[in-house]
């Protein structure tokens, strides 16, 4: 621990000078995410500033409530029963109350996420809204034709027919947005918000220099994220995804036409709302929204995830390639 | 990985620190006048962080044909001349080490995983290859984030190196860094012994101990040295040195090269396969 004391003075400095200037600028060239109000400055939590300004939400965290679909919400998105390739192979559960959420298997890489993290703190108090929030009935507001080609898909999932129908997991492909518990890492530097994640060892960097989004022609499966804070808020706009975006088993694939919306909201220094706007006209009438929470953990350092230099799982499918 | 004590020893072990002290002495050589005036003159200067370290924050890339070859070479139907990185160009094997060289350029194609299989390629590899890597760094923590294959590493700023008894071997090796004035000093071990140094078959044990070296020469080129030690394939430490330039394009950001992924599309994209 030999972080001095001096930059601990110079970063309260910066905060006070900045940290209300910077909440309140508004970051160019992004139009507000939602009508959203931003939460009154009483609600606001005391928090650490970045020297840029930004709300100080560094560390280590892990994340529950996006990955996976709790029984109810399967159960409205099917298939269901006899039609149901994947029975009740699920990843995710998604507990009543959130305290059990880190004495799960206690992998260190455990894929419902952040079974190695010890938490930093409590969780808050209040309770929180986990997965699928909007709709209210949590059924996704599927387009006919390409509810019955998901399902079609699905039926085709185990064993896989083609490459294509094997689980992004297994292929070691970047997860997206979804596909994935933490442990992650933010840093944050000049305008930028930078998610580490050990599980397929990938960088997110949200951009907050007012940046356009990249030419349409690029296409990325952690998509391309322009951000800013509005108060304790940080809102992400993500483009530019490609076809490989999953969501879970039985929600396998995304289109390209994908534009998410995030809001990271601080409740306080160990615990922030994430909140996903989801919206993808090629495969639903209307937007849908999913939520969870990141939690600080603490004594924790990112190891190496490496996947492809290990992994079996593609041969086991389907054989060795002609010539390999 | 989990941590397990908050009394650490900052910085590298015995070894590291020798190593450094080695390169030390030779930084405080007076620099050859190679760099050109003009590029000098209108170079800025070095931006420092909040917390007075230099700001190495940005996109960066080499631009030399280490990758394929470290030393110097001719150029051949895919690959381009260049003049080494290696310092003095020799690099002192071992003799059955320097055979092992040999028959790993023999078969090359085949016997280079980053090459053949798209699989992480070691330190200091992963720096040279031609894809441009971010550096984020703040007073909290450093990463080094690669375009190719999205590969990752974390600079744990405290600790020491995992007992590599009770550790994995890792592709890209556990990091440590610290701060020599203005100079950003990282030591990697626990290697695994798969991955080579170039397309050209030089290599490594799992014994490999390497000591990293990034300075600021201005705001926008990074002096870049690095120390090798393995005594199980070289008779001595050895160094490659190169400039790092950061990308300077509006909004240069990394994209995916997502290796893995497009290997398996050719690959897998007429299975299943009929088994016989």
């Amino acid at each position: 621990m030999s972080r001095k004391l001096s930059s601990t003075i110079t970063s309260l400095a910066a905060m006070l000078t900045t940290a209300w200037l910077g909440s309140l600028i508004p970051a160019s060239g992004q139009a507000p995410a939602a009508s959203e109000a931003a939460p009154k400055t009483t609600t606001l939590p005391a928090l650490a500033y970045t020297p840029d300004g930004q709300p100080d939400i560094q560390g280590i965290y892990a994340r529950r409530g996006i990955w996976g679909l709790a029984d109810d919400e399967r159960e409205a998105n099917g298939p269901r029963g006899k039609e149901d390739p994947l029975e009740d192979d699920e990843y995710s559960e998604l507990p009543d109350n959130p305290k059990p959420w880190f004495q799960g298997s206690g992998k260190n890489f455990s894929q419902g996420g952040g079974g190695g993290v010890t938490l930093a703190g409590p969780a808050p108090t209040e309770p929180r809204r986990f997965g699928l929030v909007d709709p209210p009935d949590k059924i996704l507001p599927w387009k006919p034709e390409e509810d019955k080609k998901r399902r079609d898909f699905l039926m085709h999932t185990n064993p896989p027919a083609s490459l294509r129908n094997v689980e992004y997991d297994a292929r070691c492909a970047l997860p997206g947005l979804f596909l994935n518990g933490g442990p992650f890492e933010f840093i944050q530097a000049a305008k930028e918000v930078v998610i580490l994640s050990e599980y397929q060892h990938y960088t997110r960097t949200i951009h907050l220099d007012g940046r356009p989004h990249l030419g349409s022609n690029i296409r990325l499966f952690m998509g391309d994220s322009i951000g800013h804070w509005e108060r304790n808020t940080l809102i992400v706009d993500t483009t530019n995804f490609n076809e490989f975006t999953g969501f879970t088993r039985t929600i396998p694939y995304l289109s390209d036409a994908l534009h998410t919306i995030e809001r990271f909201t601080v409740v306080d220094r160990n615990n922030i709302d994430y909140e996903v706007t989801v919206d993808d006209p090629k495969l639903f009438t209307k937007p849908w929204k999913t939520a969870g929470l990141y939690r600080r953990g603490k004594d924790y350092e990112m190891a190496e995830f490496a996947c492809a230099e290990g992994s079996q799982e593609l041969v086991n499918m389907f054989g060795k390639p002609p010539g390999q | 990985m989990k941590t397990t004590s908050n009394k650490r020893l900052v910085g590298v072990d015995i070894a590291g620190v020798a190593a450094v002290a080695a390169v030390l002495s030779f930084m405080q050589a007076p620099a050859p006048a190679q760099t050109p005036a003009a590029t000098k003159a209108s170079a800025p200067a070095v931006h420092k962080l909040a917390d007075g370290k230099p700001d190495f924050n940005g996109i960066w890339e080499a631009l030399n044909t280490a990758s394929w070859d470290i030393q110097d070479h001719t150029g051949q139907l895919g690959i381009p001349p260049g003049m080494g990185v290696v310092e003095g160009n020799e690099i002192p094997y071992l003799p059955a080490a320097l055979a092992k060289k040999k028959e790993n350029f023999a078969n090359r194609k085949t016997a280079d995983l980053t090459e053949a299989n798209c699989f992480l390629p070691g330190v200091p590899r992963i720096t040279y290859m031609p894809y441009p890597f971010q550096i984020t760094q703040s007073a909290k923590a450093i990463a080094f984030s690669y375009e190719f294959d999205h590969a990752l590493r974390v600079i744990h700023m405290e600790g020491q190196h995992p007992d590599p008894n009770s550790f994995l071997d890792t592709w890209l090796g556990d990091s440590r860094g610290h701060w020599e004035g203005d100079t950003l000093v990282v030591d990697s071990r626990n290697f695994n012994d798969q991955t080579w140094f170039d397309k050209a078959g030089n290599f490594h044990s799992e014994a490999l101990h390497v000591v990293e070296r990034y300075s600021l020469a201005d705001a926008d080129h990074i002096n870049y040295e690095v120390t090798i030690d393995d005594p199980k394939v070289f008779t001595k430490a050895w160094k490659m040195s190169m400039p790092l330039y950061r990308r300077m394009e509006k909004n240069a950001k990394l994209l995916e090269y997502e290796c893995v992924f497009y290997l398996q599309e050719e690959r897998y994209k007429n299975a299943p396969f009929t088994k016989k």
